[in-house]
């Protein structure tokens, strides 16, 4: 028995399908092993909290990103949406109190993704033209709103957000704890709720969906408004990292946001990923970024190394699929 | 080998064709002469399709000979068939919709030997071509904005844009009105005069001794005869048709069936489909049988009564009830059930689990108001099911992609047994299905009834159909044509009325 374990790892197929099983866990345990043997730096507290920080905005789209491509679905418009409730955050900031700034930018955020929502499910407009709509649209109002410059928090409501955004909890930054946090709900809304069994039916077979009795419809606008808030979620969160909302935040981060969720082994065509997954897909991407820039690779190389993780990563799951 | 010898224009001798383990033809001879109309006829899955796709080389042939003007042909494509004359207009439409007509009619010739295309004058040839058929259609419009008879037309005269020696038309008329079918035949004859053999395929037998010459009549695979049409009629062509023993694969049923109906329907018209005025009941315990050709309503006037597709006017009452179902929803939460014919497409969810297509039909029972999962009651759900419906898996994790057709057909059904359905309509309950399994799919219907379900079973299948119904009603262009009850069920009885004919009159009993 111990031989046959033993034999089945030591031959080469079977650490290769272990390996591609768990081809996302096993990216990011290689990157993790590699950027520390190649940078003093990398396993410092700051370098891991700054990390941490970084991807945090980006990783909370990612989960809205998420639960759209689960439906079979894909949200553009999530990068420009993150500029303008970060303009709108900062507005409300001056003129109302904390919570109120909050909680209206995040329903704000949730109406915005209900006009994508709106169109796809019930206009049947294919859902890369309706968030690409609404992604310039956002875009330009947020430049509108802002008159084009940055708009700095200027109450002690203001102060506390910037406070909170730069400090940790037990040596976490508390923004990362707001994208775990996101990250463990989706993770179990996704898997032991039925909302998340019915997008996931949803994206592997719509038409069945539909004659099983589930209001496809509804699950599909739900899912973008859910993204228009999480868009809001984190927009509030890079805002008050650097005390201000500007209408140049969150330039295509869509793109890395798909990225994420397709490094974490996500189908486009719907039906297949989940939360964890996409965390390390982000974990992953935030992960080339820092040690090619603890490396001092300069901006542009760092793209292409990106594409090329991208293109490895999609490319081991195929093997999976087989 | 020689051209003056031989009589046929086309001569297929001894075609046999397997898929897989399924034998569709065997030993099939067709002998088409120049400048006639052939009719093919069969039951639905006699295998005439597949014998015209040998012909037009979709299909290669396992054993037999294709002779063409005396000499030998085996194309391996379609293009190849098209190269020797052979043009196919198939039942289902092969029209690209985002093209224009004329782009349609000329598709095999764009960018044949040509940089440049000459757009005004392929769009006039192909207006003209219309124009010569009777018909009037725009040849700039776009194929997508047709109706389904302009697209039929414009299907046949893509058929006749080349240098056709044998034109094939598979159910050409089924969406046409008597004008069009007039019109088509009018057509078919002038062809026939320039010496065009035409192999027609038709359920229409009346249309057959309008106009055909030659009638070569399939079963299961196999021919059962060619008869001059002026040589014979109509109950020996349905003789040749049908006449097959029922098998012992349906078991007993013993129901007491209810006196009032559950469930009745009651002037049902469809806002886009060819439905129309469909009325009919079920009794709780009742077999309800709906029999008709392909084509004739029946999967349309499931998919209305369960809200899948937009009803225009009548009614649907349940145990008394008038309901307003506008979605499937609706119909689900009045506990109306709905297995489709399609059970890739449409019936289950091939990547998932056994366990999670059999729960998606109701959370209920298995989850709290905040909408939590309760694994543990789930879990005893879907084992619970694995076994009553003896689907073969070790698991209930299992995905479905991974059975076979038998297995996922009962998975297709478990999602309408964990709720308490009081209706069922089942549309082809065994389409590709093994005979083992079909039995058990039998054995669970008769449960179903036998709990005070109306069940209601659509089904191409004539002997099945026969064996497991208590009533039949038989579908003809969107409505029900005529009713049988069990003592009147035999295949010549629903293929008379499926066609539109009424019941040979009982003195010729």
């Amino acid at each position: 028995m111990a031989l046959t374990i033993k034999s089945q790892l030591s031959s080469p197929g079977g650490i290769l399908k272990f390996l591609i099983k768990y081809n996302t866990i096993f990216i990011f345990v290689l990157l993790v092993v590699f950027s520390a043997m190649i940078s003093d730096v990398f396993f410092t507290s700051i370098n891991l909290s700054n990390l941490l920080k970084q991807v945090s905005g980006i990783g909370i789209i990612s989960i809205g990103m998420l639960i759209v491509i689960l439906t079979g679905g894909i949200d553009l418009s999530v990068g420009s949406l993150v500029a303008l409730l970060a303009v709108i955050f900062a507005i409300l900031i001056n003129i109302v109190v904390l919570p109120v700034a909050i909680s209206l930018t995040i329903v704000i955020g949730f109406l915005l993704g209900s006009v994508s929502g709106y169109l796809v499910a019930y206009q049947k407009m294919a859902p890369f033209i309706a968030t690409l709509a609404l992604m310039t649209i956002a875009r330009g109002l947020g430049f509108i709103y802002s008159k084009g410059s940055p708009i700095t928090f200027k109450t002690p409501g203001g102060e506390f957000m910037a406070d909170f955004a730069n400090n940790s909890f037990l040596g976490i930054p508390n923004i990362a704890i707001i994208f775990i946090l996101i990250v463990v709900i989706a993770q179990v809304l996704l898997h032991y709720n039925v909302f998340g069994r019915l997008i996931i039916a949803i994206g592997s077979n719509e038409e069945a969906s539909r004659l099983s009795g589930i209001k496809v419809n509804k699950y599909k606008f739900l899912v973008y408004a859910i993204s228009g808030a999480l868009a809001a979620t984190a927009a509030i969160i890079v805002a008050s990292r650097t005390n201000l909302g500007s209408p140049n935040m969150g330039m295509a981060w869509e793109l890395d946001a798909i990225a994420a969720v397709v490094i974490g082994g996500a189908s486009l065509n719907g039906g297949k990923g989940s939360a964890i997954n996409t965390l390390m897909g982000v974990l992953i991407l935030g992960l080339i970024g820092n040690i090619l820039n603890l490396l001092n690779v300069p901006s542009y190389p760092q793209q292409v190394v990106k594409g090329a993780i991208i293109v490895f990563a999609v490319l081991l799951q195929r093997f999976e699929d087989k | 080998m020689n051209n003056s010898e031989s009589e046929y224009r086309l001569e297929m001798n001894g075609i046999s064709k397997s898929f897989g383990i399924v034998s569709v033809l065997q030993d099939v001879n067709l002998k088409v002469k120049h400048g006639e109309i052939h009719a093919l006829i069969g039951e639905n899955g006699a295998g005439k399709s597949t014998l015209m796709k040998i012909l037009s080389g979709v299909h290669q042939k396992d054993n037999g000979q294709v002779f063409l003007n005396g000499e030998e042909i085996a194309p391996k494509n379609t293009h190849e068939g098209q190269l020797l004359g052979i043009s196919v207009v198939y039942q289902e439409l092969s029209l690209v919709n985002d093209l224009s007509v004329a782009e349609n009619i000329y598709l095999h010739k764009l960018g044949a030997n040509k940089f440049w295309m000459n757009w005004k004058k392929i769009t006039k040839d192909a207006g003209d071509l219309i124009k010569s058929l009777g018909f009037d259609i725009n040849p700039a419009a776009r194929v997508r904005d047709l109706s389904i008879v302009q697209k039929q037309v414009v299907e046949i005269a893509k058929a006749l844009s080349e240098d056709t020696k044998i034109l094939v038309l598979d159910e050409p008329t089924t969406v046409f009105d008597p004008t069009d079918t007039q019109k088509l035949f009018d057509n078919l004859l002038r062809l026939k005069k320039e010496g065009v053999s035409i192999i027609y395929i038709s359920h229409h037998l009346e249309e057959i001794f309008k106009i055909a010459d030659t009638v070569t009549v399939l079963k299961d695979g196999v021919d059962t005869g060619s008869k001059a049409v002026s040589e014979t009629d109509t109950d020996e062509v349905i003789r040749m048709m049908i006449g097959r023993e029922l098998k012992d694969l349906y078991p007993v049923r013993n129901v007491e069936i209810s006196k009032e109906p559950i469930f009745s329907v009651e002037n049902l018209t469809a806002k886009d489909t060819l439905v129309n005025n469909v009325s009919f009941s079920v009794r709780a315990g009742e077999v309800l049988g709906i029999a008709g050709l392909g084509g004739s309503g029946r999967t349309e006037t499931a998919k209305l009564i369960f809200g899948a597709d937009k009803k225009k006017s009548g009614t649907v009452t349940l145990g008394g009830e008038e309901l307003n179902i506008t979605c499937p929803a609706k119909a689900v939460k009045h506990s109306i059930g709905f297995v489709s014919e399609d059970r890739k497409e449409e019936g289950v969810f091939l990547p998932l689990s056994i366990g999670r297509n059999i729960s998606i039909t109701n959370f209920k029972p298995i989850s709290n108001k905040f909408g939590f999962i309760f694994s543990e009651k789930e879990k005893a759900n879907v084992i619970g099911l694995i076994d009553k419906l003896s689907i073969k898996t070790p698991s209930g994790k299992v995905v479905v992609k991974n059975l076979s057709g038998g297995n996922q057909q009962k998975v297709a059904l478990a999602k309408w047994l964990s709720i308490d359905s009081k209706v069922i309509i089942i549309d082809e309950p065994t389409r590709g299905v093994d005979v083992g399994a079909k039995v058990e799919i039998y054995n669970l219907i008769n449960e179903v009834a036998k709990k005070g379900v109306g069940v209601i079973v659509i089904s191409s299948d004539m002997p099945e159909i026969m064996g497991i119904s208590d009533r039949i009603l038989v579908m003809h262009k969107g409505t029900i044509f005529g009713e049988l009850p069990k003592e009147e069920f035999s295949e010549e009885n629903i293929l008379r009325y499926s066609i539109g004919k009424s019941l040979k009159s009982l003195m010729f009993h």
